[in-house]
């Protein structure tokens, strides 16, 4: 289990964390969230010893050194290979870097760019790679030695949908072995997609902490999703209809000013009556951030 | 290529020479010919050099001359009375053939005259006579000063281009690797000190490598200019001046030579690091180069005056002893005790300097902020 426990860290006059603290047990994903410059790789770089920050970190209850560098696989956030090197080079050196020999590892190398679907062949060099595929065989080199902690900076971004499914599938079967999972993402899709639990960062601040559901619940079932004959107009005199917003055509999401209007909206919308869509919903995990990210620090 | 690439530009060089000269060589021959054979081959006998020995007539000299392959031709005769040579040619005749055909001219002609002149054994072993000079030169002194002189040259040199060449891959790999970011998974993997030690060792190894090939290339390119006949007499004569030089060479001065190398990698390798950019991995380098070309310029005006204060102060200071140790040890000027101290200065720096930017490295490379020099040093100095 990976515990952060009350961590900070100042550069300067700036405030990068204050007072961090969650965990990830094995088997478990967790999806770090938060704007640009929230703190997301100040706490990855203090996971892996980078930097010297106030609090502990602990993997299995032991600190992070050297000697447990080899269970941590790490995708930074900008992509980083040597272009040079062939692929099977590539994967081999940084295997070796992770006490992983070249003779356990060359033998599976086909086998990965096959499941990532990478195109070419071994040895091909990096720099002849597409920027896609270049990406793929970097998360190759943080998964290959199969770690028991994974951390992924914003590894989703510059992937297409179908290598995006490439990805999550990775990741899966990482969190099916065992393995904790700490993973940055803009996309909330991805993180409710995948995410048993998930903690928000706002200028270096926790500002959500909890899995999924929780976090959505906690703000309130206040989203109705209706498909009705009524104008976007008579939706929005409903009583305690705060907005209407059309999505699609004859649907519409509702907002509410409270969970429990839901019943008498229901009843005025039905009036007994059979309705192709009423569905109330806490907000969306993106609805959420752009609400949490726009919020003032206490 | 690092390693092989002078002796690739010596091999370039001397073919290129070889081809060079085999082509001009040709036209540049002349034929001696004569409808007396024994003349003729007393003449080849003392002098085969740029002569073309397969042209013995001059029907043959001639079509050879039209097509550039031959400078001309010297036709000998002889009477009772008279040698006589006749030259002709595309070009003039050289000096040195010149002064080949009139010797063999006049000794020919001394020898036709003498018996001629049907003289007695006693008259013609007087005639025979020829004045001596005798040359006595202090040969130890002057061939020290000069293997003194030369071993200085190739030393600084060597030492200079080395240390470029190492400095400027140094900081332009680092600095590469900085701009990747390809270091932040490299320290998730192992220690910044481990990383920065191992790269420093790596280019130990490389260069013990290029000095044992440069060894055992020179050797081999001493054996074969001992033995081949192009050669052979060049280093006959001038056989103790070599030996000199070589011994100048192959000393502790080596041991200087790998130890610079070493100290200036660490320095380049902080400067690299010191980057925030790829791009100005050639910036980065510039203050252990210009420190360099403080260090090998500083040593010209002591070149001939090593008993100085400063060449012995330098001796001592890392940076610059690889430089002024060595032009010690040449002039004989350094005690093994001074060697010894010397030498221990070094190696302390070497390992003080390699142990705390091994420390700061990880701040070092993972601070990528685009401002000046010294803010990045200092934030880099501060970056845990």
């Amino acid at each position: 289990m990976l515990k952060i426990d009350h961590i900070s860290k100042q550069f300067g006059e700036l405030q990068a964390l204050k007072q961090v603290t969650f965990d990830v047990a094995d088997g478990e994903i967790l999806g770090l969230i938060g704007q640009n410059g929230a703190g997301k790789s100040t706490t990855f770089h203090s996971i892996l010893n980078f930097l010297n920050y106030q609090g502990t970190i602990s993997w299995n209850e032991k600190p992070i050194t050297e000697s447990v560098f080899d269970e941590i696989g790490y995708l930074p956030e900008e992509r980083s290979l040597m272009p040079k090197l062939t692929i099977e080079q590539q994967i081999i050196y940084l295997a070796r870097l992770k006490n992983k020999p070249a003779k356990e590892i060359r033998p599976v190398i086909d086998d990965w760019l096959k499941k990532f679907a990478v195109k070419g062949t071994k040895k091909d060099k990096i720099k002849d790679l597409s920027k896609g595929n270049q990406q793929k065989v970097q998360l190759i080199c943080t998964l290959i030695h199969d770690p028991k902690l994974i951390i992924l900076d914003e590894p989703f971004s510059g992937l297409d949908p179908v290598n995006s499914d490439l990805l999550k599938q990775a990741i899966l079967d990482a969190k099916k072995r065992g393995a904790a999972i700490i993973f940055s993402s803009h996309d909330m899709e991805n993180v409710e997609e995948l995410c048993d639990k998930l903690v928000m960062l706002r200028n270096g601040k926790v500002v959500l902490h909890g899995t999924v559901q929780e976090v959505r619940d906690s703000f309130g079932k206040t989203r109705i999703y209706v498909t009705t004959d009524k104008t976007i107009d008579e939706l929005a005199m409903l009583p305690h209809v705060v907005a209407a917003k059309p999505l699609e055509k004859r649907r519409f999401v509702l907002y509410l000013d409270e969970e429990s209007s839901g019943k008498a909206i229901f009843d005025e919308l039905t009036q007994g009556q059979y309705i192709e869509e009423f569905s109330q919903q806490a907000p969306t995990l993106n609805e959420i951030f752009r609400r949490k990210a726009g919020e003032k620090d206490e | 290529m690092l390693i092989l690439g002078p002796f690739l530009m010596l091999g370039i060089t001397i073919g290129a020479g070889y081809v060079g000269a085999a082509s001009g060589a040709n036209s540049s021959n002349v034929a001696v010919i004569s409808s007396q054979s024994t003349l003729r081959k007393n003449f080849l006998k003392e002098n085969s050099a740029d002569i073309d020995k397969k042209v013995t007539d001059e029907k043959v000299a001639t079509k050879k001359m039209k097509k550039d392959n031959l400078a001309g031709y010297i036709v000998l005769k002889a009477d009772n009375k008279r040698v006589t040579a006749k030259y002709v040619g595309t070009t003039s005749l050289s000096s040195s053939m010149k002064t080949k055909v009139n010797s063999f001219l006049a000794q020919t002609q001394q020898q036709l005259n003498m018996s001629q002149a049907k003289l007695s054994t006693q008259q013609l072993q007087a005639l025979q006579q020829q004045p001596k000079l005798t040359e006595h030169i202090q040969e130890k002194a002057g061939t020290a000063n000069l293997g003194k002189i030369i071993s200085f040259w190739i030393t600084v040199i060597m030492v200079y281009m080395v240390l470029i060449t190492y400095t400027s891959i140094t900081a332009q790999e680092i600095a590469s690797e900085k701009g990747t970011k390809v270091i932040e998974i490299i320290f998730s993997s192992t220690t910044a000190l481990k990383y920065f030690l191992g790269k420093i060792f790596g280019v130990l190894l490389v260069i013990l490598t290029q000095i044992l090939v440069y060894l055992v290339g020179g050797w081999g390119a001493y054996i074969f200019a001992e033995n081949s006949s192009l050669t052979k007499s060049f280093v006959n004569q001038y056989q103790s001046l070599i030996n000199s030089v070589m011994h100048n060479l192959l000393s502790v001065n080596l041991v200087y030579l790998l130890l610079g190398v070493v100290i200036y990698t660490i320095l380049a390798a902080f400067c690299g690091a010191l980057v925030a950019k790829v791009e100005d991995a050639s910036k980065a380098a510039q203050p252990v180069i210009m420190l360099n070309l403080v260090a090998f310029f500083v040593t010209f005006p002591f070149q001939n005056n090593v008993d100085s204060i400063v060449v012995k102060i330098l001796s001592y200071v890392p940076f610059f002893s690889s430089y002024f140790m060595p032009l010690r040890l040449i002039n004989n000027n350094a005690s093994t005790m001074e060697i010894m101290i010397s030498l221990l200065i070094l190696l302390a720096s070497i390992i003080l300097l390699a142990m705390y930017i091994g420390k700061i490295y990880q701040g070092l490379m993972l601070q990528t902020d685009d401002s000046s020099f010294w803010k990045r040093f200092k934030r880099g100095l501060s970056y845990k």
